[in-house]
């Protein structure tokens, strides 16, 4: 069983958040546990180009996967803006993280990554899923 | 300064040969800076009652390329529930119930469209200028002059109306994914103009509508209540 935890702590409202919320990553649709993983990998990009990071797959459509990426750069100006499917989502500046659902809509729902810049930036990633389509050889 | 932090804890004890516990934790800043968001919208509620979309977030009240954050939760307790979350018109991924998201946001906004009407010649009593849902009737002969300065006083709920001219009012829409053609006439379905006299009122598009790229929308997987628990931090 894997869980995944957050936790905001915020004073910008007169009323401080404390929030923290606790989910199960189960299968699409049940209360079966996802059961595959990427594990954790660690890339240090050196160059601007954007690349495809986690590719969309057929067993992977219409699932419950979960994907992590945080931008483990220490140089507050440096970020990786994050496309899925051609549609710029946002950018993660130096410690930012992100944690979002990948049902891998069709095949062209790759997620892809470009640094803002070609000094080493180092990025951590890794999906937590139901399935992937292997390449084949 | 604010602080705004957020922290995220996987683990997991089987998933693995090795146990997993990661976490990872950061400071929630403005974009290329050290400088704290000072921003929120607030933790918030939607209850949805169709399967119909449901924009939650839209890229033009935001400055895009920041580094805004968007939290979501779908707080519904039956298991087969989700939310399809989309971004534009692309689909990110399935939310079901329990689950949370902690996404990056462009807020990449469009483009407004914004139209001119230039009032001539003479406006009589019970004349009357119709747009979007406000009648604006002349309770006596008026100039295009002061038929302005009536129109420009209404409250429109899509648009903006400025006076442009003594006798030119410019409209702005306030969402860009309006993007029809707005015509003037006795028939039209947009600005109606009915004038006894011989008052025109010509229009003349200035800027053309180009939709917002990023809207942050969803899609329930059911017709009856779910609700989606969220919270943007911006900038």
């Amino acid at each position: 069983m894997a869980t995944a935890e957050i936790t905001l702590d915020s004073d910008i409202q007169s009323d401080t958040l404390a929030l923290v919320k606790s989910s199960i990553l189960n299968k699409g649709g049940t209360q079966a546990l996802l059961d595959q993983t990427t594990g954790l990998n660690k890339i240090i990009f050196t160059a601007t180009t954007n690349v495809i990071l986690l590719d969309s797959s057929a067993a992977g459509v219409g699932k419950a996967a979960k994907v992590y990426i945080a931008n483990k750069s220490t140089d507050s100006s440096e970020y990786v803006t994050i496309t899925i499917n051609a549609q710029i989502i946002g950018r993660l500046y130096a410690g930012d993280w992100m944690f979002i659902p990948w049902s891998q809509s069709d095949a062209a729902g790759n997620i892809e990554l470009a640094p803002s810049v070609a000094t080493a930036l180092p990025v951590e990633y890794m999906t937590i899923h139901e399935g992937l389509t292997p390449v084949s050889a | 300064m604010a602080t705004t932090t957020a922290q995220l804890v996987i683990t997991s004890t089987d998933l693995l040969s090795d146990s997993l516990s990661l976490s990872a934790i950061s400071t929630l800043t403005t974009a290329g800076t050290s400088t704290g968001v000072t921003q929120t919208t607030g933790l918030s509620r939607k209850t949805t009652a169709s399967t119909d979309q449901y924009t939650i977030y839209q890229g033009d009240y935001y400055t895009n390329d920041k580094a805004h954050k968007i939290y979501l939760k779908n707080l519904s307790a039956t298991a087969a529930e989700f939310f399809t979350v989309t971004i534009d018109d692309s689909p990110m991924g399935r939310i079901y119930a329990g689950d949370w998201a902690f996404i990056p946001w462009s807020a990449a906004g469009g483009v407004l469209a914004a139209f001119t009407v230039t009032f001539a010649a003479t406006w009589a009593t019970g004349d009357t200028f119709a747009f979007d849902g406000i009648t604006t009737t002349l309770a006596d002969t008026e100039t295009t002059v002061a038929l302005v300065d009536l129109i420009k006083n209404k409250k429109f709920p899509n648009w903006t109306v400025v006076e442009t001219s003594a006798s030119v009012v410019t409209f702005t829409s306030k969402n860009s994914n309006y993007l029809g053609l707005i015509e003037i006439g006795t028939s039209s379905d947009d600005a109606v103009s009915t004038t006894a006299g011989n008052g025109t009122g010509t229009v003349a598009r200035t800027v053309t509508a180009v939709a917002s790229a990023s809207d942050i929308k969803i899609t329930p997987s059911v017709g009856t209540a779910m609700t989606l628990e969220h919270m943007l931090f911006h900038e």
